[in-house]
């Protein structure tokens, strides 16, 4: 059933190409395609020790598949760590389609054909048991992003995303090389690795190019300029599943094929390996830049853009920490990333189709006229910024408590500050969009939009009341690593350090919650026009040429400290390398005068150094 | 499965070329018609002798009443019998977008099907003069095709194109001269039986001298200078029958020259090194290009020294790699040259251009499922399995640098006005689009094909 | 049936504390202007206006609101910061303290704090925009050094529960008798007077420049939860900085002494946080304000400077 799901997926792909000129058409056999990983997923809940009735699995998919196609052979098989992240990409994949349904107007054929090529590539990705077949299809993904991007037409955009694209595959293309130099095999079960320097280096560049996809720093300069450059549905899976499969990668690769053990045979710290230490680290830094970067964005595309790569941070540390808590953590923490960001970047686009405007000065007190879209974006930030009235909190808790257990002195402050900063940026969306003095007289959201978001904001709400569940699913894949599942009831988790008890949570804070309406409720109130309060009853026609939406550089000294630091930093780094490669090229390009004369004597000494070199012989 | 003589494969294109004035004298609208139909004959001709190699291995025809190795001899092998079929069947393909022209040149037409019998030719002969005499056709051909557009730059092209030639003509002559000197003989099987009984010298400088005129035509750098010239100058369809005939035959003589005639170390090296520069030089030149056309021609010849270093490893992965490069670039080369405009702008703003040129760059820069890919990743495998990690190294930044200068043409196609391509391009560049696909996905039909031609070419046969 | 008496039992002693709490913290805001007055030589109001002012404001009959967003401040704010007070040991009771820990009370305190911003926002004003900015950054500023000395502290005594560490720090093993960990308490102190909103860092509502900021459209009972928040805040700082270096003001064992260990605990912890208070106090009568940019430079140049010399002292000290 793998093959003809693929099949099948192909097939959508050239309907929905057909069928450009019918948006709603395209969207509703995408939509059915994309139930396709789906279905799939339920169909190999058993491999997670979860049993679900007949009706949630109507296909039966084959547990692995070997597909002989000539030059080489495609090994497929479901493990539990493909199975997490088919969680993610599964569920996520259709909402994002649900949005696009009412979002996308333009083109809608090739917007849907794409979509299902990345969902395609990514399903290949998860499945893969060898470098082949996971180069292949992580290609096909890549590619299909490209094509993606290529809809928006912005040259940073294109650019910065087909070079690093190509670092990316290049670098990968090179790691596997080395591996299959080592050990004379592409499938990853053969692959027994050496603690030799080749290999070294070869993990490392597999890991390099997985942090391409996953935004890590300085690798990440594509990621703003994408996804502030393209659709949103398409960006909300980009972000919030997409992006996973690099970290998906780096779990295949440091725990799934490496191991353990051989990483810390190249020399550890505090019984954690200098490989995992030295991504820790760039996790850190990549959490806080991008935070920072966040704050000082004015375009709500660049901010949830660097909010992203902020958060997609967190996920490195956690799989360089590499204990069982800290791998729990990054799971946690990319299950919450994928429900959130896409909640947030959809919102965004919701916002955008009412109003037509990205910039957050330029927005401003849309609570009021979109409050489903603004509690689904609120729970979200609150997710977001891991306040523990939804699952986000869990994630990063799990994270600080690896990070001290295993003694981070340095890296643990980093994540906190980082976090802090998140209330920063998260404060900037609510205010400059949701609050404040209300410009624009729009409708609420399509009703698809909103389902789609809700949808999303759903698995948030789940793990928070049971985040002993995602412990239950990280389960078989620490067993699979040699790893002990961390202790955990569906309510509580337990570290050495201390216990989090999400129900004396909910319900101290229900309680309080509920002391606090009474208190409130007690005596009653009248509801005053918004523009009547600050203006003292002056008719704010009179001042309608002046915003009271203090919404631009809002947070002016905070750029004034840290905008000469941070600001554009690694994209310098960037274009310097591209200039030498552009001062390299002009150098070539002049080898071509124009000038016959020039192109025969070319000929000529080349034939005299041909025969120089054989009598030098 | 009937067998096919190969010589009709070149003597029909020669023979038909020539009454296509008498046809024009009839009806001036059946020109195109009368062409289309030689070519379509000549691709069928060129499956049947293909899947006749595929069964019963190399075929052999001896012409002219001697029998070797006095008397010409053609010899077809595997990769013969696929650079015959890849040529015959792209270059009906690519004639296909001359009936959307308003222009009918009955010379144009003429030229087409020579200069197409003559690649053909080059592929399947065994025997050096003959292949001699078929370049200097293949030559004279091309210079009069690019400069059938008749503008400035074209003549300009033409020109460059025919001193260079000529330079080239002359090297393989001497080649040949030297070979001939020393070996009385010019048939490829007989030279490789003898070719130990040359002195070291004479061996080394033919060699050389082979190297040079043959990589005029198969744009090896630095012999290239007349490439950007040319496919700037020469039209769009000119420029892509370039990229999947001519430069396609020149590569088959360098494949033959390492492997069948000279297979000597210090050849493959040289080769290798050769394909090395060929590949950096051109990618870069066409890093900082302007003009879309030279972009492609520039990044052709990176294509050529990808391929020679695959030619140059001698190693059944490696030819393998080659031939799926060379498909690719075949298919995905001609594609772009159809698609493309004097300048980028607005090329992809109509999906059905958009879509094949873009699976076109996607083949190029080698990215799966398509067959520039599939070269990639043997080249590579090829190259991992004997450590050549520095060469693996130029490549990985190369198809960086590819990468990054694609880019760039794809944002300027985004760009701009809508632009259109008349009905017969659109449908050219499709059904290439659509080939690329099928190659792509179903890689056994040509990887089989590859494995016969891997293994019959460095058995030592053609 | 036994169970549900305890749980009874405990609700009722997590009710009583609340509410003592809340009357500490208004008890602090009479004696905060006392004894700011004192020092600026006013007489000043009596010590007991924080319980007249709250009072009176939930007595109004006129509230004004903007909308359901506005509404969300107070709901948010009180039961936020009733929620941090839960989760903390306060004076021998570890109340829901071993459910969660450190980094637990940090994010819930983040719970009020953003409650409270989305209301300020919602009103419109541009003052309690600019209000709320100044006070995010400050709280980025104030939070680098806390969280350094925690987290050092923390991977000290190897737990994060806050619980866990009053109870190591018993029987007067207080972490500010540990050289290190006093220059800690200072620079944690300094955290705290950010965190307080005490001059110097006291420019986020600043009443002269914007109007209190973030409190300024605020009026009636949606001021009085507000004002609740303000006054439970202290307690709930001044109860943190006490649980992490003042061994949680725990000086007699509840096992040797019973009921009066109780009693003396929490008369040594309010005593405690009454003088960690007034220290603030003190600080903040005399000083003239930051402005954001230099509260930020303060914070992360010389507090955190500070914190990383401690920082690195555990680095070497942890054994490997």
């Amino acid at each position: 059933m793998i093959l003809e799901a693929f099949g099948v997926m192909l097939l959508a792909v050239i309907v929905v190409l057909a069928l450009d000129r019918y948006p709603r058409i395209a969207a509703a056999v995408a939509i059915i395609a994309s139930l396709l990983p789906l279905f799939a997923l339920t169909s190999w809940a058993g491999i997670m020790g979860i049993s679900l009735p007949s009706f949630l699995a109507p296909l039966e998919f084959e547990s692995s598949l070997v597909y002989n196609l000539g030059p080489g052979t495609l090994n497929l098989a479901i493990t539990p760590l493909g199975w997490f992240f088919l969680l993610l990409l599964a569920t996520s994949f259709p909402l994002a389609l649900l949005f696009a349904s009412s979002f996308v107007r333009n083109r809608a054929g090739g917007f849907y054909a794409g979509m299902l090529l990345t969902m395609l590539g990514s399903f290949g990705v998860l499945l893969a048991r060898d470098a082949l077949t996971f180069f292949l299809f992580w290609e096909i993904m890549s590619w299909s992003i490209l094509a993606m991007v290529l809809r928006g037409g912005d040259r940073r955009a294109i650019v910065s995303y087909l070079s690093f694209g190509s670092l990316s595959a290049m670098l990968l293309l090179f790691g596997f090389m080395m591996l299959y130099f080592k050990t004379g095999t592409f499938l990853f079960g053969d692959m027994h690795l050496d603690t030799s320097l080749t290999t070294l280096v070869a993990l490392s560049m597999i890991v390099a190019g997985l942090a391409v996809k996953g935004a890590l720093m300085p690798l990440h300069v594509w990621a703003p300029h994408v996804y502030s450059r393209s659709e949103e549905p398409f960006v909300a899976f980009l972000s919030g599943g997409l992006s996973k499969l690099g970290y998906f990668g780096m779990l295949l690769f440091m725990y799934g094929i490496a191991g353990l053990s051989l990483l810390s045979s190249w020399g550890t710290f505090r019984d954690v390996s200098y490989f995992g230490y030295a991504l820790a680290v760039i996790g850190a830094f990549t959490a806080f830049a991008g935070t920072v970067l966040a704050v000082m964005q004015d375009d709500l595309r660049k901010l949830l853009a660097y909010s992203s790569v902020g958060q997609l941070g967190y996920i490195a540390i956690g799989i360089g920490i590499g204990t069982p808590l800290a791998l729990t953590g990054a799971l946690f923490q990319a299950l919450n990333h994928t429900f959130f960001k896409a909640v947030l970047f959809l919102a965004a686009g919701a916002v955008y189709y009412r109003t037509g405007k990205w910039k957050i000065s330029e927005l401003g007190g849309l609570g009021y006229r979109m409050p489903f879209t603004f509690l689904a974006a609120l729970f979200a930030i609150f997710a977001l910024a891991a306040i523990p009235i939804t699952s986000g909190f869990a994630a990063k808790w799990l994270l600080y408590e690896a990070a001290i257990e295993k003694k981070f002195l340095f890296v643990t402050p980093i994540m906190l500050i980082a976090g802090v900063g998140a209330f920063l940026y998260a404060y900037k969306i609510l205010y400059g969009v949701f609050l404040g003095e209300p410009r624009y007289d729009v409708k609420e959201a399509p009703i698809s939009q909103l389902v789609a978001m809700w949808l999303l904001v759903l698995p948030l709400v789940i793990f928070l009341i049971f985040p002993g569940w995602v412990a239950d699913l990280a389960a078989p894949i620490l067993s699979e690593y040699g790893m002990q599942p961390i202790p955990h009831t569906p309510y509580v988790i337990t570290t050495n350090l201390a216990a989090y008890n999400t129900l004396a949570v909910i319900f101290a804070l229900m309680g309080a919650l509920l002391v606090s309406l009474i208190l409130y409720k007690w005596k009653p109130q009248e509801v005053v026009p918004h523009e009547d309060n600050y203006l003292a009853g002056e008719p704010p026609e009179l001042y309608e040429y002046i915003s009271m939406h203090a919404a631009s550089n809002y947070y002016e000294p905070f750029e004034d400290v840290f905008g000469p630091v941070f600001r554009r930093g690694a994209e310098r780094a960037w274009e310097i390398i591209l200039a030498a490669a552009e001062f390299l090229g002009n150098g070539a390009r002049r080898l071509y005068t124009g000038l016959t004369q020039d192109y025969s004597i070319y000929i000529l000494l080349f034939f005299l150094i041909l025969v120089g070199w054989w009598l030098l012989w | 499965m009937v067998s096919v003589p190969p010589v009709l494969l070149i003597a029909l294109p020669l023979l038909f070329a020539f009454f296509a004035p008498l046809v024009n004298m009839w009806s001036r609208k059946a020109v195109k018609v009368y062409t289309l139909l030689v070519l379509i004959l000549n691709a069928t001709l060129s499956y049947l002798l293909f899947a006749n190699v595929m069964q019963n291995g190399v075929v052999y025809e001896q012409l002219s009443g001697f029998y070797p190795p006095i008397g010409i001899l053609l010899a077809v092998g595997p990769i013969g019998a696929i650079l015959a079929l890849l040529i015959n069947t792209l270059s009906t393909i690519v004639y296909l977008t001359y009936f959307g022209e308003a222009e009918n040149s009955v010379k144009f037409s003429m030229l087409y099907m020579l200069v197409t019998a003559s690649s053909t030719g080059i592929v399947i002969t065994g025997d050096l003069f003959n292949m001699f005499v078929f370049f200097e056709i293949t030559a004279v051909g091309s210079y009069g095709l690019v400069a059938s557009m008749r503008t400035k730059e074209s003549f300009e092209g033409a020109f460059k194109y025919i001193v260079l030639g000529s330079i080239g003509s002359a090297f393989i002559l001497l080649g040949i001269a030297t070979i001939y000197g020393y070996l009385k003989t010019l048939n490829f099987y007989d030279i490789a039986l003898r070719i130990d009984t040359m002195p070291p010298t004479a061996r080394l400088m033919s060699f050389i001298f082979l190297i040079i005129g043959i990589g005029v035509e198969a744009e090896i750098f630095p012999l290239n200078g007349w490439v950007p010239d040319a496919y700037q100058g020469a039209s769009n369809r000119v420029a892509s029958f370039f990229s999947l005939g001519p430069s396609k035959a020149g590569i088959y003589a360098i494949a033959r020259l390492i492997f069948t005639l000279l297979p000597i170390l210090s050849g493959w090296q040289l080769a290798l090194l050769l394909g090395v520069f060929t590949l950096i030089i051109g990618e870069l030149a066409a890093l900082m290009q302007e003009d879309p056309k030279r972009m492609l021609a520039y990044s052709s010849i990176g294509q050529m020294g990808l391929i020679l270093i695959a030619l140059s490893l001698h190693s059944e992965t490696a030819l393998i790699a080659a031939i799926f490069l060379m498909v690719g670039h075949a298919l995905a080369k001609s594609l772009l040259f159809l698609g493309v405009r004097d300048y980028a702008r607005g090329t992809l703003r109509n999906p059905l251009i958009a879509a094949p040129m873009f699976i076109g760059i996607l083949s190029i820069i080698g990215m799966p499922p398509f067959p520039g890919f599939w070269g990639k990743w043997y080249l590579m495998k090829d190259l991992a399995s004997q450590g050549a990690w520095l060469i693996m190294l130029v490549i990985i930044l190369t198809a960086i640098v590819e990468s990054v200068y694609y880019a760039r043409f794809l944002h300027r196609g985004t760009g701009g006005e809508k632009r259109k391509l008349s009905r017969s391009e659109t449908a050219a560049i499709i059904i290439l689009a659509s080939l690329l696909i099928l190659v792509g996905i179903f890689p056994n039909y040509l990887y089989d094909p590859a494995v016969r031609a891997a293994a019959s070419l460095l058995g030592g046969g053609p | 049936m036994v169970d549900l008496i305890a749980l009874g039992e405990q609700i009722l002693l997590l009710a009583g504390m609340v509410t003592l709490g809340f009357a500490i913290g208004m008890f602090f805001n009479g004696f905060a202007r006392k004894v700011t007055a004192r020092i600026h030589n006013r007489i000043g109001p009596p010590i007991y206006q924080g319980y007249i002012d709250v009072f009176k404001l939930f007595a109004k009959k006129t509230n004004i609101s903007h909308g359901w967003i506005f509404d969300l401040a107070a709901l948010f704010s009180v039961a936020g910061i009733t929620l941090a007070f839960l989760f903390l040991p306060v004076a021998g009771f570890t109340l829901l303290s071993t459910e969660g820990d450190i980094f637990l009370i940090l994010y819930l305190l983040a719970i009020p704090a953003l409650g409270f911003a989305l209301g300020a926002g919602a009103s419109g004003n541009p003052n309690a925009a600019v209000g709320i900015m100044r006070a995010l950054i400050l709280m980025l500023a104030y939070e680098l050094p806390l969280v350094m000395v925690v987290v050092a502290m923390m991977i000290h005594y190897n737990t994060t529960s806050l619980a866990t560490l009053v109870q190591m720090q018993s029987g007067m093993h207080w972490a500010i008798f540990v050289p290190v960990f006093f220059i800690g308490a200072i620079i944690v102190d300094m955290a705290l007077q950010g965190m307080l909103m005490e001059k110097p860092f006291d420019i986020a509502i600043a009443p002269h420049e914007i109007a209190s900021g973030p409190m300024v459209e605020f009026g009636g009972k949606h001021l009085g939860a507000l004002m609740l928040y303000k006054m439970m805040a202290i307690v709930v700082e001044t109860t943190l900085f006490v649980d992490l270096f003042l061994g949680g003001g725990v000086v007699l064992s509840v096992s040797q002494y019973g009921w009066i260990a109780y009693v003396v605990n929490f008369l040594v912890w309010f005593a405690l946080i009454t003088l960690v208070f007034f220290l603030a106090l003190l600080i903040n009568a005399v000083f003239p304000r930051f402005r954001i940019e230099q509260a930020l430079k303060f914070y992360w140049k010389y507090d955190a400077l500070a914190a990383l010399l401690i920082l690195i002292w555990v680095f070497a000290g942890v054994s490997i």
